[in-house]
């Protein structure tokens, strides 16, 4: 066993932090008030080259292992940037693109990887759907092929990026007879006849993603926007669910070092009874809890990032369990820290109580931790 | 990064997984009703096969830190067997023999140090009095120079092999500077208390020590030390065992409840086919993954002398601590009834499991000092 990151990986998770606190984190409060996409951070984080760092270079990218990936999305939550912009992000670069590096022809990666790596284009995954969210396999929308195009029909409900989406990775029943071997992937441009965003979510957290329902009605899309092979939809899916769980995550692990700070400082700052709250176990307890959190989790989130690097292709059992463990282990920290500023953690202001709405969203979004435990009690 | 075992981890675990073969594990049970006798013969017949493993001669003392990683790996698979012979085995290996391994010890106990390393001995270490539970610097154990001898007087509690011991390291004052005394057991103004009758762990043999003008050659003694060092770096490395016998014992009784589960049926099914009854089976996995990867991570630290080590340390301890217990009290309820009666596994992790959090640096000493940690920073 060895814990060790490289310089390169330390060195560059040291720049995205410098690169966030400067050009990112001064705008979040005003967007997260307002429920607001940020397209001049979405801009900056593309220029940095975040957006498709692991990526090869000739699709714009820069090749970085998936640890790497991880620590810098780690970093976005360190340094402050809110849970919205991290799950665009997230969305965007795992869910969207990488399906399409990963499954998609060449024709298709040269068409959209250098677009969405640079952040010219947004992209999005549509998988959920009213009527489905735990049971992904029960899902309705339906592709049918005609002569040289598949028309679409159905909706897709809770999808991050919908509305700023320029293309949709979407999931839908190829043959609706054949359960999990019937549902295949698709590339859905905005602006396709037939394809509309319905309505965006009024959230609790991560408020500057917009998060929407679209509809698909009659869409007709070129044959060849087929991903993959027809009926592989399901296990494509799957494959992104490790992504959800290492590099979606590596954000949650972000915030609670950026809470620790926050409360690290606070309690020096803010005297009552004559004395900083630093002083008091109570305050220190709260912080130590952070801490331990933060430190058991992290390995967790970590190891699924090494096994990826290792080519080891599904690691069910790992990545389940992180997010298990981070969905519901991090509901008590986060609590703790609003505590600890009394008052003004309950104020927008003070930001801690931004984190701990966005991470309400850990238990539940990508897979509810009823449905890890679901997966893990199989898999044990 | 490397989350698999190396080839030196990966081998030691295979030597000492030999050690502990199917009626190892059936004499080691025996061992919760055994006396002092039967124990000190049960746990020096596992410390010979072990010695041939190399498992006693890693992470012996400070110096010797770089190997904890590897020793880490192995200790996983006593810990899950035996919660009371994994740490009377660790006493002896890492507490008292790394209370000893200080550079250029004298002569006859770098010859105490080989025989622990041939799991020749058994040893005990005691620190702990009855008024100051949580500083060795500050005791009441004290030593006075007499020729080439001292004479040692005071009281010691909780000393785990404490009446198995063929010798203890007892840690006293000589003025105001700590002192390890290594006393052989029988030696005169040496009194053995009785056994201590404790919660769990009743495979452990502890006792109190008394120390009246007990004579140490000077041959026998370390220090006097001019700081603490030796002494925190084995409170650093007491509670890496304790998470890992945490650890373990989530092993042990996730394993005993899982077996369970799928073997005991009502309404016609197996009780593990109810999410109430798997969901909690999912809880305790995921506990123990954290508690695990978080030990290895912290003992990679202490192993590497990261800067953080201390802190990660304690993260584990209180960690695997504070799961082990509730890991212990989700596999009782799985068993229910059956778990309820004296002497299954689950029973006696659910007596051993709060051991954990309240020896070695409590979970409360533990929280103030990762705190203390942090807030030095945004001072
Ligand atoms: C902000 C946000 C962003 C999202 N982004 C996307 C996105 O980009 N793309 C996308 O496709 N989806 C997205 N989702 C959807 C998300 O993945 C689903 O919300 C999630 O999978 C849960 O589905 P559901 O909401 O339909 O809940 P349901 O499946 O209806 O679950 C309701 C309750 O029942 C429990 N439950 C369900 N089945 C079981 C079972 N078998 N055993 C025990 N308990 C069970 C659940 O745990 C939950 O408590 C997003 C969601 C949110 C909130």
């Amino acid at each position: 066993m060895d814990f060790a990151l490289t310089e390169e990986q330390l060195m560059f998770k040291e720049q995205v932090l410098k690169f966030a606190r400067k050009e990112i984190v001064p705008r979040v409060r005003e967007h997260d008030l307002e429920a607001r996409f940020d397209r001049q951070s979405w801009k900056r984080l593309g220029e940095f080259g975040i957006l498709g760092m692991h990526f090869p270079e000739e699709l714009g990218g820069s090749g970085a292992d998936v640890v790497t990936s991880v620590l810098a999305a780690e970093a976005l939550g360190e340094a402050g940037v809110d849970g919205g912009l991290t799950l665009s992000f997230g969305a965007h670069t795992y869910l969207c693109a990488d399906t399409i590096f990963s499954h998609g022809s060449d024709a298709q990666r040269q068409k959209y990887i250098p677009k969405l790596a640079r952040g010219d284009w947004i992209g999005c995954m549509g998988l959920t759907e009213p009527g489905a969210g735990s049971d992904v396999a029960s899902l309705r929308t339906r592709a049918v092929r005609q002569g040289d195009r598949w028309i679409l029909n159905g909706s897709k409900m809770f999808i991050t990026n919908g509305a700023i989406a320029d293309v949709a990775v979407i999931y839908a029943k190829t043959d609706p007879s054949a359960g999990h071997a019937g549902i295949s992937a698709f590339i859905v441009e905005k602006g396709t006849p037939g394809f509309t965003v319905s309505r965006s979510l009024n959230k609790m957290g991560v408020r500057t993603s917009p998060t929407s329902e679209l509809v698909f009605d009659d869409c007709a899309i070129p044959v060849e926007n087929l991903l993959g092979q027809e009926g592989n939809g399901f296990l494509m899916a799957m494959q992104t669910v490790e992504w959800d769980r290492s590099a979606l995550l590596a954000p949650f692990l972000g915030a609670i070092s950026f809470l620790i700070e926050r409360c690290g400082t606070y309690a020096w700052e803010r005297e009552q009874f004559g004395r900083p709250i630093a002083s008091f176990q109570a305050v220190k307890h709260k912080l130590a809890d952070l801490k331990i959190f933060l430190e058991a989790a992290r390995p967790l989130v970590y190891r699924i990032a090494w096994c990826k690097d290792q080519g080891r292709p599904l690691n069910h059992l790992e990545a389940a369990v992180a997010k298990l463990f981070i969905g519901d282990w991090s509901l008590a920290p986060t609590n703790d820290a609003m505590l600890l500023l009394g008052g003004y953690g309950y104020c927008h202001e003070y930001d801690v109580e931004r984190v701990f709405r966005d991470s309400r969203l850990a238990p539940i979004g990508g897979g509810t931790s009823d449905v890890q435990k679901v997966l893990i009690s199989r898999l044990m | 990064m490397n989350f698999d075992w190396t080839d030196q981890e990966r081998s030691l675990r295979t030597r000492v997984a030999e050690v502990f073969d199917e009626s190892a594990r059936q004499e080691l049970d025996l061992m919760e009703d055994a006396q002092p006798s039967e124990l000190k013969e049960i746990v020096s017949k596992y410390l010979k096969p072990l010695a041939g493993t190399g498992y006693l001669e890693l992470a012996v003392g400070l110096p010797d830190r770089g190997g904890m990683t590897a020793l880490i790996a192995a200790q996983e698979l006593p810990a899950r067997i035996s919660g009371s012979l994994f740490l009377s085995v660790e006493v002896t290996a890492r507490i008292f023999a790394g209370l000893l391994s200080v550079p250029d010890a004298p002569e006859q106990i770098r010859e105490i140090l080989e025989a622990v390393s041939k799991g020749e001995i058994v040893g005990a270490a005691a620190v702990t009095e009855p008024a100051l539970p949580d500083s060795a610097a500050v005791m009441t154990t004290a030593a006075w120079p007499d020729g080439d001898h001292y004479l040692v007087s005071g009281r010691k509690d909780f000393v785990t092999n404490g009446p198995i011991a063929d010798y203890t390291a007892v840690v006293g004052l000589v003025e105001e500077n700590p002192a390890v005394f290594v006393v052989e057991a029988g030696s005169d103004g040496l009194l053995v208390g009785p056994r201590i009758r404790t919660l769990g762990y009743n495979g452990l043999a502890v006792s109190s020590l008394e120390l009246n003008e007990c004579r140490v050659p000077r041959s026998r003694v370390l220090g006097p030390f001019t700081d603490g060092a030796v002494l925190d770096g084995i409170r650093l490395v007491q509670d890496l065992i304790l998470a890992v016998a945490s650890v373990g014992l989530m092993q042990r009784t996730t394993d005993a409840a899982k077996a369970y589960s799928r073997s005991h049926e009502r309404g016609g099914k197996p009780v593990a086919a109810h999410q109430e009854i798997r969901f909690k089976l999912a809880e305790m996995l995921t506990l123990t993954h954290a508690a695990q990867l978080l030990t290895h991570r912290a003992g990679w630290m202490y192993a590497e002398a990261e800067r953080e080590a201390e802190t990660l340390v304690r993260c584990a301890k209180v960690f695997a601590a504070e799961a082990s217990e509730r890991t212990a009290n989700l596999a009782m309820q799985i068993l229910a009834g059956q778990g309820y009666v004296w002497g299954n596994v689950v029973e006696r992790g659910y007596r051993e499991a709060k051991y954990a959090a309240l020896a070695g640096t409590t979970s409360e000493i533990a929280r103030m000092s990762i705190a203390d940690d942090l807030l030095t920073r945004y001072r």
